[in-house]
């Protein structure tokens, strides 16, 4: 059958030597090829020649892959397995194939109350200080998104503090803040997703909108990705070190630990946003910075993406990321994606592991 | 039918023994288990993960008498169909017997196990000071077993040999599952037969590797490394051999041909000249004096014979880009066409000239892509056909040229495989180098120790 057959050129390319497994971290967890870009393309190569029809299995190995984007770091010809496995996504579910109950729950979740929680609409901004719950015109859009709305609050009001330290003049859609639409991407129900999309650019162009800035690096990759036609997507690293920078933010507070980066994937090989999270711990008095030995567009995923599907998978490779950081010495690890900060926390349980996890907007806080 | 029958007994039977989560015959899993890096496919029966030598050799008792292919596997990242099930059977995949177990540096061995990643030890290597050398292109995902049964090979091969001379010993499941150890971890030894150089580079076919005595060498203390550029290859031809004549013996010569330097620069354009017809890629490496000064030499002779630039490293920078050119090269060729088939036809040194020449003359004769590159310091190089598999036409033109790059490097008295082994790809072609007297020896042994024919068949062998 035809499947993702606007990829048929891609897909010759793969030569099967097997780099993508130096790379990919659910390979390196199951050691099993159905769980690496080269097996899953010879099972997407299986259904298009019909050899096997779309089946659980197929669909699993399809299902697992974290779209981190690293198995283009290590593969020769540069086959965009991270698209194609998007694409394929969206194929099975065009095709008939019903997602397993867990993820069909977060579409409707989504579809229902605009979040994948299945927490409702109405408790969406109850975090939120009055003056925020309602959206008004302004240059600058603050995008909680929804991880941050529902299960870290913490982070986002660490954010609007700094936000407004800085004298920035930004608004919020508040109460009536809807998912950016990645969950549903990530899952291949892309119509659904495209009218996510639709819905939030008509909000945001009626309140004359320029910037679109989040703590959420999942929504920073959806906004780079599926909405910088109308808005310029920043994550609020971005803001703050060029605020920071600017001297518009300055630390009264050292903060003397080993502090250690984490690049999350969204943020990093996807939103390309490597160097400014660096330099706002650099600033930071008495911060001693510390790398993992793969960083930047090398960065191994944390496994977050498979916390709600695969929640076992994602812990075992979590706590890999742990042990590397103890390894190195790290006393606080920090990250800027509160999937990342989850599925860490999970992993250092899973490791067995005291680590010190943070979000980089708590460590601001804490020193600003 | 009969046949089936037995299989199924069979493998309920090993599914039972290694347990539900190492063992699958789904088709999704079959059909991720029917490759390597080869074009070759084929689908197995079934695919097992054990955990211990006991299971595998119980897993050979019930397949010999079941008659049913086994075919071991590590990463099956292969380049001649060493652990494509041709003929189906039962695909045994040896990763999780993956513990380096002991690193003595008293007495300079360790003992692994063979799903052990190569770069895993060249990381443990590193961090005592010690160097396994190794290093295969595909070492951050081969498993040291598989390299010990292909004997792998590398870029430090000239100075420092390949995978078989650092083989101390080997623990062996036999076809007909017994478990047998082999070699010392003495220096030397002269007791029985070599058996650890018969199953070394076995590929699989006479015995299942499952534990692994390597020996290792103090690591290096100093490195230098240098890239000189010829607008002849000749030159660069003359410039190898004056090297080794001037007794210097670098731990690493690459070379690059012209389409090679032309991929690299459309994929990554790191500024090397286009118009290039040779790029030399020279490592020293030792004491330090002696590393300084046989660049020094080298540098020397690059210049004798008209290169018309050589740039020695003054950094660890500029030694990791020197290096990029090389490692660029296969993802770079990778790129130009749909389908890439690394050939590695090896020659003596001294018919590297030929052997280039022969190739470039190949490529125009059957109207194909070739770009050639590889270790010119000991004569194994790697002609890359690129191509595109679903032009049938096209693909049989690459089938003819494949066949007399085979025989080009026999008439310059090399040999057809330098370090990728036998397989299935190249088995119809051996009798042309080994002859069928030394054929017949090798099916004898084959026999000897594998009655039933029963292990990895298909390959070495047609």
């Amino acid at each position: 059958m035809a499947f993702i057959p606007e990829y048929n050129e891609e897909l010759v390319k793969c030569m099967k030597c097997g780099n993508c497994q130096e790379t990919c971290p659910v390979f390196l967890i199951t050691q099993k090829e159905s769980r690496v870009a080269r097996g899953r393309l010879r099972l997407i190569k299986a259904v298009i020649k019909g050899e096997i029809d779309i089946t659980d299995g197929v669909q699993e190995s399809l299902l697992t892959c974290l779209q981190c984007d690293a198995c283009r770091i290590s593969c020769p010809p540069g086959v965009p397995v991270n698209d194609m496995l998007l694409a394929a996504k969206a194929a099975m579910l065009a095709k008939g194939k019903k997602l397993p109950d867990t993820q069909d729950q977060v579409r409707i979740s989504i579809k229902d109350e605009c979040n994948p929680f299945a927490q409702t609409k109405k408790e969406r901004g109850a975090w939120l200080p009055p003056e925020l719950r309602q959206p008004k015109p302004a240059k600058y859009l603050l995008h909680a998104g929804c991880a941050i709305s529902y299960a870290q609050s913490r982070i986002g009001k660490a954010v609007i503090r700094i936000l407004k330290q800085a004298g920035i003049d930004f608004t919020m859609m508040g109460d009536r803040e809807e998912c950016c639409g990645d969950p549903l991407l990530r899952m291949g129900a892309k119509q659904e997703a495209e009218k996510q999309i639709a819905r939030n650019k008509q909000e945001w162009k009626k309140l004359g909108v320029e910037y679109v800035i989040t703590p959420c690096a999942g929504c920073f990759k959806a906004l780079k990705e599926n909405y910088s036609d109308d808005f310029k997507p920043l994550h609020v690293v971005q803001l703050f070190d060029q605020l920071i920078k600017q001297g518009k933010l300055t630390f009264r507070k050292p903060f003397k630990k080993k502090v250690i980066y984490f690049d999350g994937c969204d943020i990093g090989r996807h939103g390309e946003v490597y160097e400014e999270p660096r330099d706002i711990l650099k600033a930071i008095p008495e911060l001693e910075l510390l790398e993992f030995t793969k960083n930047r567009e090398n960065a191994v995923c944390c496994g977050g993406p498979l916390l709600g599907s695969y929640p076992d998978m994602a812990r075992k490779i979590a706590s890999e990321r742990i042990k590397e950081a103890k390894a190195l010495g790290a006393e606080v690890l920090v990250v800027a994606c509160p999937t990342c900060l989850l599925n860490l926390k999970e992993g250092a349980k899973e490791a067995g592991i005291r680590m010190d996890i943070q979000d980089l907007n708590a460590i601001l806080i804490r020193t600003l | 039918m009969q046949q089936n029958n037995m299989f199924e007994k069979t493998l309920k039977n090993i599914r039972e023994l290694v347990g539900e989560d190492y063992f699958s015959d789904s088709l999704e899993d079959r059909l991720c288990y029917s490759y390597d890096s080869t074009i070759e496919e084929s689908l197995p029966e079934a695919i097992a993960f054990p955990g211990s030598a006991e299971e595998i050799a119980q897993i050979m008792k019930w397949a010999n008498q079941a008659k049913m292919p086994v075919i071991p596997r590590g990463a099956g990242t292969g380049l001649s169909g060493g652990s494509v099930p041709v003929k189906g059977g039962l695909v045994l995949v040896l990763t999780r017997l993956n513990r380096i177990l002991e690193i003595n540096e008293a007495d300079y061995y360790m003992i692994v196990e063979p799903g052990v990643i190569t770069q895993t030890i060249n990381d443990e290597m590193d961090k005592r000071g010690f160097m396994y050398p190794p290093d295969p292109a595909s070492m951050k995902t081969s498993t040291i077993g598989g390299n010990v049964a292909e004997n792998a090979g590398g870029l430090r091969g000239l100075k420092y040999g390949v995978t078989k001379n650092y083989v101390m010993g080997l623990d062996i499941v036999t076809p007909t599952g017994e478990i047998i150890s082999t070699g010392t971890h003495t220096v030397k030894t002269a007791t029985g037969y070599n058996l650890t150089q018969l199953f070394t580079g076995s590929e699989g076919t006479l015995g299942i590797i499952t534990r692994i005595t390597l020996k290792f060498i103090p690591a290096p203390e100093h490195k230098e490394s240098m890239m000189a550029i010829f607008k002849n290859m000749n030159q660069a031809a003359q410039t190898v051999s004056d090297i080794i004549k001037a007794g210097v013996v670098p731990a690493t010569l690459e070379f690059l041909d012209h389409i090679t330097i032309n991929a690299v620069e459309d994929f990554k354009e790191i500024g090397l000249p286009r118009d290039a017809d040779a790029l030399l890629l020279i490592e020293t490496d030792g004491v330090k004096e002696a590393a300084i000064k046989e660049i020094a030499c080298v540098e020397e002779i690059c210049k004798k014979n008209e290169a018309f630039k050589v740039h020695k490293a003054a950094s660890e920078e500029e030694r990791e880009m020197v290096w990029e050119a090389r490692r660029t090269a296969f993802s770079a060729l990778a790129r130009v066409r749909p389908t890439t088939i690394l050939e590695d036809a090896t020659v003596p040194r001294s018919r590297i000239p030929d052997m280039v020449r022969g190739v470039v003359e190949i490529a125009e004769k059957y109207n194909i892509q070739i770009g050639n590159f590889g270790h010119a310091g000991d004569g194994n190089l790697h002609p890359t056909i690129l191509t595109d598999e679903r032009d049938k036409e096209e693909f049989e033109r690459v089938e003819k040229a494949i066949e007399e790059i085979f025989d080009l490097a026999l008439s310059l008295d090399g040999t057809l495989s330098g370090e990728h082994g036998i397989g299935s790809t190249k088995a119809k072609f051996l009798v042309k180098e080994v002859g069928d007297e030394g054929l017949d020896v090798m099916k004898k042994i084959k026999l000897a120790l594998d009655p039933n024919g029963i292990l990895n068949p298909g390959k070495m062998f047609v």
